[in-house]
């Protein structure tokens, strides 16, 4: 139906040049439903213009756009008028100037067919009243002129003119931006009625998961006009691959409804020679800015374009097990736990007390050995608390800063502890390195704080310190092990947000131990729920908390309400 | 309904209260000019030519009522204005208005012909330039606009009558119509008045093209920048519906107000024109009726014009609002008695 191979648009406006799309290859099937999302600026409408071969010089447009076996690039602007509406039609951005102001609605709806198969008055007529009738609007309306239309019956008017030629690929670029929530259920049981009656194949742009979840089955996410993911929307949603698409997930409030949002940091920046997204990536390396990377299959139905390969797993614990001997009785505390921590994702792993939770965190960070099973983090089988030692490992927090924290320590000594255990900068280096820790923790970083003793500290700062203490070691994953539940709600609450938002700007990993599922699926996108030592329920936090069928984790939920 | 009403006899209001300062400044203005009706200023010595005798002076100035009070001259000229009376002219020895009908003809002529032919000329190079913006067809098109919109329309009037009428003689040097000349059929007459007017006409249209070029090259060139310029292009129409219907019919609504404003404007340009042409219209009139300072023609003639561009104004206000849609007055579009159905205010789909 619809092949793009390599297509790459640079809009020029004097002497300047500007990569609006490049290297953008991916087709659409006869009957299928493609989604194009990714934010504002990334070269979704530039995409739909160049498929209707509306980007004309100074611009240049290079690669291939075959539409139905023909090839536009080498078309005639004749033949691409002919191409236009007939074969392939557009649902423009829903905007006050997107009809014309002076023309009434019913002559733009049918215009281009009247103009195609030269219809009389009285036909053209006829043949709008049915179009308005398709779209659910009163025949009437085609007299009337554009201002006097809501925003969801001009959309309507939209779908209405871009089907009068019947065309066999329909673009619809943002379609619901401007509607209401019930306007857009309407309009998407529409489309999906329309599609089965008339049968032709979607592009959908928008930036805007909700759309994609209910318009389309396949989805490529573009950022600087470049494609860095494509796959099975669904697949895409439940699991991204790509750092930039799972910021797209995090950001959108339609994948975790009760999940505080955390947008990309950072802006979009044109015109990189590397990967374009390297400059707000969290697990970019120095390599990532210097070369494009290349859109790989990264496991069955999924490509990615990454030099790492999507987001790396930075732990991976398979088949985990671990007994207790107590007298003569074995008691299993982990009975064997296989689970995965991404790079910079929140896995929560939730279960009552006594289920095993503390002993499978103590065994990730290596302070443990399992009976069976393997560790591995950042591609190295954890044995000892090797990966504990060094910078940009793992860390753990404890849950009761009071014994954490030696209160005949003071602040500075508590913090620059690890860095001269393990010998790591001068002692101008770790002085700084605690200061920023502590900035970064929110507590004050001047010479009075840092010589006061803990044992001074009220519980919520000393759960900081602890913290701050953790993060001196730049760790890649931290384990925190019930941080909070000896801190009062809005301790709680301010910790919380300081930890989520330190996540969110260097990008580490967390596994978050909790026995709220509330908590739990307020900070977590992934919820992992252990009971007598078993995964009972893993997925996402929002599919755990709201379609749980599991009794358990029901029983759970319930008793945290 | 009744705020739509109270705009309109504001409105009503507003032209009525313009047309009251028009004609106390009209009754004002000849009475402030240096000179008197029946002494003349000529020369460039100020030597006072007098045609009259003292006493006649005195009888005139009584018998035209001259001598009495400003004030009571005012009263005297609103009565006679509401009667529908302009007066009698002073040294034509007829009435104003008998004198001003006569003439206005020729001048509508000229006027109505150069804003024809200014609008057509104005709008094809206009559109020409907006569709080859920055290209050089555009940049050449728009210099040499420039430069004949800011020459006065007297000296190339002037310019005009010396190289062709007076140098190659194609064109007659003054008159609209050939005097004494007989024609022996109509076709021949509007032949004859043809000739006279091609040279003012022209010259006026001339001055006033380069205006509504400029006009419809912005107006058009910002239509053309439009998200449905770009669903017309998507909708692969022709390139001449895309043009005149979806893009010219938009550009053109400022052009409408622009021309009945600047209506003023030509006619002043006519004026001048038309003394350099010696074409008998208000034009002649009016300067001859200033060297005689013949009040009731002066204020005749000027209250003509004046009429004429408020005239002009007030239907440009009107015919705007029905040109554009969405000013268009509720009350009288069938469309608009239309209720939203619930159905398609809730956005269910039927």
């Amino acid at each position: 139906m619809l092949a793009v191979n390599e297509l790459g648009v640079r809009y020029k406006t004097g002497n300047t040049t500007l990569t609006a799309l490049d290297k953008i290859s991916f087709c659409v099937k006869s009957g299928e439903n493609l989604g194009i999302i990714g934010e504002s600026g990334s070269g979704k409408t530039t995409l739909a213009m160049s498929l209707m071969g509306l980007i004309g010089s100074p611009h240049e447009v290079r690669g291939e756009i075959n539409i139905t076996g023909k090839d536009l690039m080498s078309l005639a602007e004749k033949d691409k008028k002919k191409l236009r509406w007939k074969t392939i039609a557009m649902v423009f951005q829903n905007s006050l100037d997107v009809l014309n102001p002076v023309i009434k609605v019913g002559q733009q709806i049918v215009e281009p067919l009247k103009e195609a198969e030269g219809l009389s008055e009285r036909e053209a007529s006829l043949e709008t009243e049915r179009l308005l009738a398709l779209v659910g609007l009163e025949r009437y309306w085609k007299d009337s002129f554009p201002h006097q239309l809501s925003g969801g019956m001009r959309q309507r008017v939209l779908l209405a003119m871009a089907l009068s030629c019947n065309p066999r690929l329909l673009i619809l670029d943002e379609p619901t931006s401007s509607l209401d929530a019930v306007t857009r259920k309407a309009l998407f049981e529409m489309v999906h009625n329309l599609q089965e009656k008339i049968g032709f194949s979607m592009l959908v742009i928008s930036h805007d998961l909700s759309t994609m979840k209910d318009l389309t089955e396949k989805m490529v996410v573009i950022y600087g006009g470049e494609i860095m993911e494509s796959g099975l929307t669904g697949e895409i949603i439940e699991e991204p691959a790509h750092a930039y698409t799972r910021g797209l997930v995090n950001s959108s409030v339609q994948a975790f409804p009760y999940k505080d949002l955390w947008g990309i940091p950072g802006e979009a920046q044109a015109g990189v020679s590397g990967c374009a997204f390297a400059g707000r990536c969290t697990q970019a390396l120095a390599g990532c800015g210097e070369r494009k990377p290349y859109l790989e299959q990264v496991f069955a139905n999924r490509k990615v374009a990454c030099h790492r390969g999507g987001i790396i797993d930075l732990l991976h614990a398979a088949d985990i097990t671990k007994c207790y001997m107590m007298q003569n009785t074995v008691i299993p505390a982990v009975k064997g736990v296989t689970l995965r921590v991404r790079h910079g994702e929140t896995v929560a792993l939730v279960g009552r007390s006594g289920s095993g939770k503390s002993t499978l965190v103590h065994i990730l960070a290596g302070f443990m050995h399992p009976d069976k099973g393997e560790v591995v983090f950042d591609n190295r089988v954890v044995k000892t608390n090797r990966s504990a030692c060094e910078e940009g490992g793992i860390q753990l927090v404890l849950q009761d800063p009071f014994s954490s924290l030696s209160h005949r320590l003071t602040v500075e000594d508590a913090l620059i502890e690890p860095l001269k255990v393990n010998k790591i900068g001068s002692f101008e280096e770790r002085m700084a390195r605690i200061k920023a820790a502590l900035k970064d923790v929110q507590l004050p970083a001047d010479e009075l704080f840092l010589k006061r003793y803990c044992s001074t500290l009220s519980g919520g700062q000393r759960q900081r310190v602890a913290i701050a203490r953790a993060l001196v070691m730049k760790p890649k994953l931290l384990l925190a092990d019930e941080i909070t539940s000896m801190l009062d709600v809005s301790t709680q609450a301010n910790l919380l947000r300081l930890l989520k938002g330190l996540q969110n700007s260097s990008g580490f990993a967390m596994v978050f131990i909790t026995h709220d599922l509330h908590l739990a699926r307020k900070i977590s996108e992934k919820i992992i729920v252990l009971h007598h030592g078993e995964i009972i329920e893993e997925g996402s936090s929002s599919y755990v908390t709201e379609e749980s069928c599991c009794c358990h984790t029901r029983e759970l939920m319930e008793a945290g309400l | 309904m009744s705020a739509l009403k109270s705009i309109k006899s504001l409105m009503v209001i507003e032209y009525l209260l313009t047309f009251l300062v028009i004609i106390s400044i009209n009754f004002a203005l000849p009475r402030m000019m240096p000179g008197d009706p029946f002494l003349h200023f000529s020369g460039a010595m100020d030597e006072v030519v007098s045609f009259h005798s003292k006493a006649q002076i005195q009888y005139f100035r009584e018998h035209y009522g001259l001598d009495r009070p400003v004030h009571e001259q005012y009263l005297t000229y609103l009565k006679q204005l509401a009667a529908g009376d302009l007066g009698f002219s002073f040294y034509y020895k007829d009435n104003v208005s008998a004198i001003i009908l006569r003439r206005l003809p020729w001048t509508m002529f000229l006027v109505i012909s150069a804003m024809g032919f200014s609008i057509i000329l104005g709008t094809i190079l206009g559109s020409y330039s907006a569709w080859r913006r920055n290209k050089w067809q555009d940049n050449a098109l728009y210099t040499i606009l420039i430069i004949f919109s800011e020459m006065p329309a007297f000296l190339v009037g002037l310019a005009l009558l010396i190289w062709l009428s007076a140098g190659l003689g194609l064109f007659p040097l003054a008159g609209a119509v050939t005097h004494f000349g007989s024609h022996n059929n109509a076709w021949e007459k509007a032949l004859d008045i043809l000739h006279h007017a091609a040279l003012p006409v022209f010259t006026l249209t001339l001055a006033r093209t380069g205006g509504i070029y400029l006009l419809v090259r912005s107006s058009l060139s910002t239509v053309l920048t439009k998200d449905y310029m770009k669903t017309a292009r998507a909708k692969g129409l022709k390139e001449f519906r895309i043009r005149y219907v979806h893009a010219l019919r938009n550009a053109l609504m400022p052009l409408f107000t622009r021309v009945a404003i600047q209506l003023g404007a030509l006619l002043g340009g006519a004026i001048l024109v038309e003394n350099v042409f010696s074409y008998p219209g208000i034009g002649v009139l009016m300067r001859s009726a200033v060297v005689v300072r013949d009040y009731p023609l002066i204020q005749g003639i000027f209250l003509v014009l004046a009429i004429g561009v408020m005239a002009a104004n007030m239907l440009a206000d009107l015919a705007y609002k029905y040109l554009d849609p969405r000013t268009r007055p509720a009350a009288s579009g069938k469309h608009v008695t239309i209720q939203l159905p619930a159905k398609v205010q809730k956005g269910e789909t039927s």
